[in-house]
């Protein structure tokens, strides 16, 4: 049975509709109103609070720290500098993808990283002799995200941290009546934003301070429907929905690299050796078999389809989680790969998609055929190929000008 | 900064065997020892003052026939006789079985306690012989490479070729081994015999060196194994196959260097998968492009390499590598000759009883000793009057079993608490043994491991069981070739495994030269 | 004239009546004969104190192959299989360790004793289960002879090749250790916990006379990836009305395909006339002839009592003598007044509706090995406990309960004799009372009634050689084409016209029904009648 976080004695209150699901063994609220809309529409024109805390968190300690994450991550790690946040993932040496998450440089020889799926024991195999301490904390410290345009406002209000100065992806230090946290500005909407952690025992504290802080911003709480929304949007990918770990992959197929995710960003491939680097500089050479993209699909078409029923057109309500068949542009027996996850993009108002498609039609532009199914019939519309980032303001990398 | 093509690391036998091949085929070779003598297992040591055993381990039965030819050790002054040596089985209650190398003799001997027995024995000796060529062929060969990723139809024919090539056996015999393979000693032999003592003694040297009693399934394998291999009986033991192989060495042109420990094994700058040579403990650095390392697997990669040089699945598998150490020696200088039931014999072996095999098996489980050991026991100065002053003896003890995983650790106490044990099992075979007693050396499984580099006291290099046998001591390894360019594996640690035989030194030398 | 049957069946076990459907189903005249007074062998439900419904023996179903459930429609006769949600290891002085279905809560649990293993807990079992379906492909046809060149046979193989094939040569290892290394051992390689390998390991050493540290344990693990309910990979579950419901709804279907089920009817011996079955003789002297012959009673009765060795050759009775028939387990089961608390930390009953295996670690249960393989029962056991009327209130009256204790190990060859197993059958329920008390203080308040189920009784009163609960151990080498031996691995006998079916052939026992399909499939393949 999944258990509350430390927030859940508000989160509770706020949750009216008693939407909850069972987040690696957390209570998350996955809506806090029957309508939710607003949840979503907060990250882009307020604030949306959101409980983070079952992700899953370590503390890598130890002089050999940065030079053990460089080992293992796609990204040279040692490169961080103090108080400096990374997004990246990690790879098998087969080069397939274990896991993604943030780290961060929170002293000399201290880095705190977040996964989806629980990484201490892959971690902690490839410690041996060096001087590393992985601590989990997952159960000890807890989170918020606040993400949206006020999200700065609010957090300056609460707490003395510089954060006018603070750039994207960096961290500070702050302390809220006599509690310690920190900020990073990081999150999982694509948006202005930031994600604040602290021991268990701050939760409460914290929270309130945020809502007190929040109230002339309009914040709200948001759950995770509202946050797929976003992501989707934002063409962020997922582990377990967009991709599966290579450690809980039963067969190859189901395996992903870094390029094929789209996050050859990521990967910092001439520097001393680390995990999967030989795999990885040969897919780079040798070209990818797959590529992640996004996909708008076309709305007139859909439209059409509904016509023919004597209906309205219509999506389904937030994003959905479902493998859906992509075809090639002539041939709608040929199945040239999968949608992964997709919403209704109130920002850009398309209806878009995530797909794993073969890498031969990830160019954008490349037009494919999507399947639909309106009245309980199989059809198919056409889709343009795009990069899987629909959404992205200025405002989440930008600073106010002094 | 010196280079050679080709470096070996460890002079055991093994480590001389791949030298001395790779030597007389044009290659320049340094061989590095980290000790002061050569022989590693094999070596025969002074262990108190005028008194010297022949070596760590008792039994060159199973040294292999074409390497002493091919090496021409009997020119360079290594005596073998084509039995195998005589052994006395011992029973507490003062008789003896003497086991004659040649098969008629021993059943005559066994008949005398059991008439039953003595013809079970022949027919024992029947199947023996019938199985030996299919496991000899399995020590005179690399071990069969398999190809999963091209199993098909064809090769699934190929397999069951070979399955005929088993049928050459002839149904019965084949359907026997397939039905007693995975058969526990006791199970196998109680089938057979019904003298207690010598299914005891039998079954022996299938449970020396393994996590294993005889009630343990597939202990039989061992038997058998070791049954087929055992031919030879080398005249002063295993340090005069030292002997041999050293001299045999230096005049192929090996470069021996002892007190030469290896601390690293370099990669090549341009190429992290390829070996570019070893640092030895001092600094000094000797290139190479072929390294064959004689040590442990577990040495090899998880020592000699920095954690992440190599794959992580390749050091994985490696690390669960099985080599549980269960083996102690003592070594007792006596000023007497020895008589072990009445008889004076070279070598012999204790059990009694599977019951009391077995219980001495059991403390090792919970990480406890016993205090009622199995003894297998080598009287060298009986051939090599040289190793004692005249009319004494050395008697040297492989001691089963005794965990290396000691929950109450190996401290001089408990140490001196063993010796104590052997000299009260000896006692029984041997009475006043006690008082003719000079001096004695004790070494744990942890002395072992700290003087013979051998991971977690193990006398084989990694635990002959099913899955480390052939593809030994892991799959991507079993062709003494490893993931490792240049790297190659020729210690007991591979293919046939451990004990005195030469075999892996001598198919790694023919890998290399491949 | 009496009427002639084209099988006779002896033995009326879950195989037996499964075979006998099969059989029926394609036309046939089929007999049962059950020398007790009910259907059902080890499978059975029996009341044997007022009120309280007992699964006697075999207590848990799990491995039933699910094609012959819907072959045979046993779900409209009565088939119900409860699932079991949890597995709970109580521990003194702690509130112990339960896995449950929820991953998560799971590894919670497990990061109370070692964080590493909680995060591989989730992976083994899906290796694990990946592995399983190579199993599958075992258990579901008969075994291949390995030393056969005949195209068939190869094909045969072919098609486990294949599945090994796509495992891909790290699957292939792990195989190899699987076949053959210890369950502890095995899970070494994966778990550093000693107190969650307990009760894992011990699912490699059920029913034999091995223990954890016993080389060729290993493979049995799988067992507990393989259970198939309700279409999934699910493991473990209860019948509803006990595991006599099993036997029950194999009975009814039989039936309705028209076989003839009689009870309390003993054989003494198959009819054999000029080497070939005709019938058989009942211990009253009565015939009744038949077609075929098919024996559901394992390798030893059915060679030895069934033929008699002097119709047998010389070589054939060495090896059937040869086949290991050692019972290592007993079983006792107690009425009780109320429900028996084993944690008192944890609140609910919740953790005790699945198994509650008393295994602190793997010691233990190695030592309890130690003491069976000379000769004595475990004074501290392994105790596989499972409570079924927590989930299934038919089987006791309201607020009271029924417990079914599996218990190893009871070695039926205890040093006083087997035949002393009657004198030292309370000693050994006392014990593990004891052991039970450890963990329930006022256990013995609780008591109504205690049934003891010692290796002699399996014997005496199950027709089970010496107690072995698999109808001969499910070691490697009387696996597969050799069991129960060479050559005679597709349920025929050497005999023409005798057939067996039960769970000493292929692929061996547990509540399967695998003897009973295979063996009626190939009977009818071979069109023996």
């Amino acid at each position: 049975m999944p258990i509350g976080t430390p927030f859940h004695e508000r989160t509770e209150e706020h949750c009216k509709n008693k939407d909850w699901k069972d987040w690696a063994g957390f209570f998350t609220a996955n809506s806090y109103n029957v309508v939710n809309d607003f949840e979503y529409f907060a990250f882009r024109h307020s604030a949306g609070l959101i409980d983070i805390t079952p992700l899953f968190k370590y503390k890598i300690t130890g002089a050999d720290s940065g030079s053990f994450l460089s080992r293992l991550m796609t990204k040279d790690i040692s490169k961080l500098r103090l108080n400096q946040a990374t997004y990246c993932c990690w790879c098998d040496n087969r080069g397939m993808v274990v896991d993604d998450g943030t780290v961060m440089r929170l002293e000399e020889n201290e880095y705190f990283v977040t996964a989806a799926d629980p990484s201490y024991s892959w971690f902690n195999r490839f410690v041996k002799t060096s001087d590393v301490t992985i601590e989990d904390v997952t159960e000890t410290m807890c989170g918020l995200a606040i993400q949206g345009p006020t999200s700065r406002d609010i957090l300056k209000k609460m707490c003395d941290a510089d954060l006018d100065n603070l750039k994207f992806f960096w961290t500070t230090k702050a302390k809220v009546d006599g509690a310690d946290f920190f900020i990073s500005r990081t999150g999982y909407t694509g948006d202005l934003g930031y994600e604040v952690w602290t021991e268990n025992e701050n939760a409460i504290k914290l929270f309130d301070a945020i809502w007190a802080a929040g109230k002339g911003y309009n914040i709200r709480m948001a759950g995770i429907a509202a946050l797929d929304v976003a992501r989707i949007e934002a063409g962020l990918v997922m582990n377990g929905v967009d991709y599966h770990s290579s450690l809980h992959a039963l067969t190859p197929a189901q395996m992903s690299t870094p390029y094929e995710l789209g996050l050859g960003w990521t990967v910092n491939l001439e520097r001393d050796s680390f995990m999967g680097q030989k795999a990885l500089k040969k897919e780079k050479k040798e070209g990818s078999k797959w590529a992640t993209v996004g996909l708008d699909i076309n709305w007139p078409e859909l439209e059409e389809i509904f016509n023919e029923h004597n209906l309205a057109p219509h999506t389904a309500a937030g994003a959905w989680r479902d493998s859906i068949p992509v075809y090639h542009r002539d041939d709608v027996t040929r199945q040239i790969g999968y949608a992964t996850s997709g919403t209704w993009s109130p920002a850009v108002k398309k209806n878009i998609a995530m797909a794993t498609i073969e890498a031969a039609y990830a160019k954008p532009g490349t037009k494919v055929n999507f399947e639909v199914t309106v009245e309980h019939q199989r059809r198919t519309v056409s889709a343009i190929v795009e990069k899987p980032q629909f959404f992205n303001p200025e405002r989440k990398r930008s600073n106010p000008k002094k | 900064m010196s280079k050679v093509d080709v470096i070996v690391i460890g002079g055991g036998h093994n480590g001389l065997t791949t030298a001395t091949m790779l030597a007389k085929k044009g290659k320049s070779v340094v061989l590095l020892e980290k000790r002061n003598i050569l022989g590693g297992i094999a070596a025969g040591e002074e262990f108190h003052p005028g008194y010297s055993t022949s070596g760590l381990l008792h039994d060159t039965s199973a040294v292999r026939s074409n390497v002493i030819k091919e090496l021409g050790l009997e020119g360079h002054g290594l005596v073998v006789k084509n039995t195998r040596p005589t052994v006395s089985i011992l029973a507490d209650d003062g008789r003896s079985i003497e086991l004659n190398g040649d098969t008629a003799t021993a059943a005559q001997n066994i008949a005398k306690i059991s008439e039953k027995d003595g013809k079970a024995y022949t027919d024992y000796r029947a199947f023996l012989d019938k199985i030996s060529k299919v496991i000899n062929d399995l020590f005179d060969n690399p071990p069969p490479g398999i190809d999963v990723e091209n199993l098909t139809m064809s090769s699934l024919v190929m397999l069951a070729k070979k399955g005929l090539a088993l049928k050459g056996l002839g149904k019965k015999t084949m359907l026997e081994l397939l039905k007693v393979t995975p058969m526990c000693l006791n199970d196998f032999l109680s089938e057979k015999f019904e003298t207690e003592f010598l299914k005891a003694g039998i079954a022996g040297p299938a449970i020396y060196g393994t996590y294993a009693g005889p009630w343990s399934a597939y202990s039989t394998v061992n038997l058998l194994i070791w049954e087929c291999a055992a031919r030879n009986t080398i005249i002063g033991g295993p340090q005069a196959l030292v002997e041999a192989l050293e001299k045999a060495a230096k005049q192929a042109g090996v470069t021996i260097r002892t007190e030469a420990e290896v601390e690293k094994i370099l990669l090549d700058d341009n190429d992290d998968e390829k070996v570019k040579g070893v640092r030895l403990k001092g600094g000094e650095v000797i290139e190479a492009t072929t390294i064959a390392a004689s040590c442990t697997p577990k040495i090899t990669f998880l020592e000699l390499f920095d954690p992440f040089e190599i794959d992580y699945d390749l050091d994985y598998w490696i690390d669960k590598v099985r080599s549980r150490g269960t083996t102690a020696k003592v070594n007792i200088a006596l000023n007497k000759q020895l008589e072990l039931n009445g008889a004076a014999v070279e070598f012999a072996r204790t059990g009694n009883t599977f019951d009391e095999m077995e219980k001495s098996f059991d403390p090792v489980k919970y990480r406890e000793i016993t205090t009622a050991p199995i003894l297998d026991i080598h009287v060298p100065s009986m051939s090599n009057a040289g190793l004692a002053p005249s009319g004494h003896s050395v008697v040297s003890v492989l001691v089963h079993h005794a965990p290396y995983n000691f929950e109450a650790g190996w401290s001089e106490e408990e140490k001196s608490k063993l010796k104590d044990s052997v000299l009260k099992q000896l006692e029984k075979y041997s009475p006043g043994i006690y008082d003719a007693v000079e001096g004695v050396e004790v070494l744990s499984p942890l002395d072992l491991e700290s003087r013979y580099s051998l991971t977690e006291g193990h006398i084989y290099h990694g635990e002959h069981f099913v899955d480390q046998l052939v593809t030994r001591p892991i799959p991507s390894c079993a062709q003494y070739d490893t993931p490792i360019k240049g790297l190659y594996l020729c210690g007991s640690g591979s293919h046939p495994g451990g004990g005195i035989t030469c075999a892996p030194g001598s198919f790694a030398a023919k890998a290399i030269l491949k | 004239m009496a009427k002639k049957y084209d099988a006779i069946i002896i033995g009326g076990g879950h195989n037996g009546l499964i075979c006998a459907a099969y059989l029926a189903k394609a036309g046939k005249d089929v007999l049962v004969l059950e020398k007790r007074h009910i259907v059902g062998g080890a499978a059975v439900t029996e009341e044997i104190y007022p009120g309280f419904k007992f699964s006697v023996c075999s207590y848990v179903v799990s491995l039933f192959r699910p094609h012959i459930v819907r072959e045979l429609n046993l779900a409209q006769h009565g088939y119900d299989i409860i699932p079991m949600d949890s597995s709970f290891q109580p521990l003194h002085n702690d509130v112990g360790l339960c896995r449950w279905g929820d991953g998560a809560r799971s590894r919670r649990e497990i990061a109370r004793f070692s964080k590493h293993d909680s995060e591989v807990y989730g992976e083994f079992g899906k290796v694990m289960t990946h592995m399983a379906r190579l199993a599958k492909e075992v258990i579901d046809h008969p075994a291949p002879d390995v030393a056969s060149i005949n195209p068939k046979e190869l094909a045969s193989l072919l098609r486990m090749g294949k599945v090994f094939k796509n495992l891909g040569p790290e699957m292939l290892q792990m195989n190899t250790k699987l076949l053959t290394m210890s369950s502890a051992d095995f899970l070494d390689l994966w778990f550093e916990s000693e107190v969650l390998k307990g009760p894992m390991a011990v699912s490699g050493v059920i029913g034999t006379f091995l223990g954890v540290r016993s080389p060729g344990t290993a493979y049995v693990l799988l067992h507990h990836y393989m259970g198939e309910l309700d279409g999934a990979f699910r493991s473990w579950g209860f019948s509803k009305g006990g595991t006599g419901g099993v036997s029950d709804a194999c009975a009814s279907a039989a039936r309705s395909y028209g076989v003839e089920i009689r009870t309390e009817v003993a054989v003494s011996h198959v009819k054999i006339v000029n080497g070939k079955a005709k019938g058989v003789v009942l211990a009253n002297g009565d015939e009744i002839e038949s077609k075929i012959v098919i024996s559901n009673l394992d390798p030893n009765r059915t060679y030895l009592k069934m033929i008699g060795e002097n119709n047998l050759d010389a070589d054939i009775t060495t090896e059937i003598k040869r086949f290991k028939m050692r019972g290592s387990s007993g079983k006792v089961n107690f009425a009780l007044s109320g429900l028996p608390q084993f944690c008192k930390g944890r609140e609910g009953d919740e953790y005790m509706r699945g198994d509650i295996a008393i295994v602190p670690n793997v010691d233990y249960l190695e030592k309890a090995y130690d003491q069976a393989k000379y000769g004595e029962f475990s004074e501290r056991p392994f105790i596989n406990i499972v409570i079924p009327s927590l989930t299934d209130p038919t089987l006791a009256p309201p607020g009271k309960h029924v417990m079914s204790c599996f218990v190893q190990y009871a070695p039926f060859d205890i040093k006083e004799g087997p035949e002393h197993w009657p004198q030292l059958s309370e000693k050994f329920g006392d014990a593990v009372q004891a052991t039970i008390k450890e963990y329930v203080p006022d256990f013995d308040s609780l008591v109504l009634h205690r049934q003891v189920v010692t290796p002699w009784d399996m014997q005496e009163t199950f027709g089970l050689t010496e107690g072995n609960i698999f109808q001969g151990e499910l070691t490697l080498e009387q696996l597969l084409f050799q069991r129960p031996i060479a050559g005679y691995a597709k349920y025929k006998t050497p005999i023409d016209g005798l057939w067996m079916c039960g769970s000493g052939t292929h692929p061996g026992g547990g509540i399967m029904g695998s003897g009973g399909e295979l063996s009626a499939k190939t009977i009818l393949n071979d069109k023996a009648i």
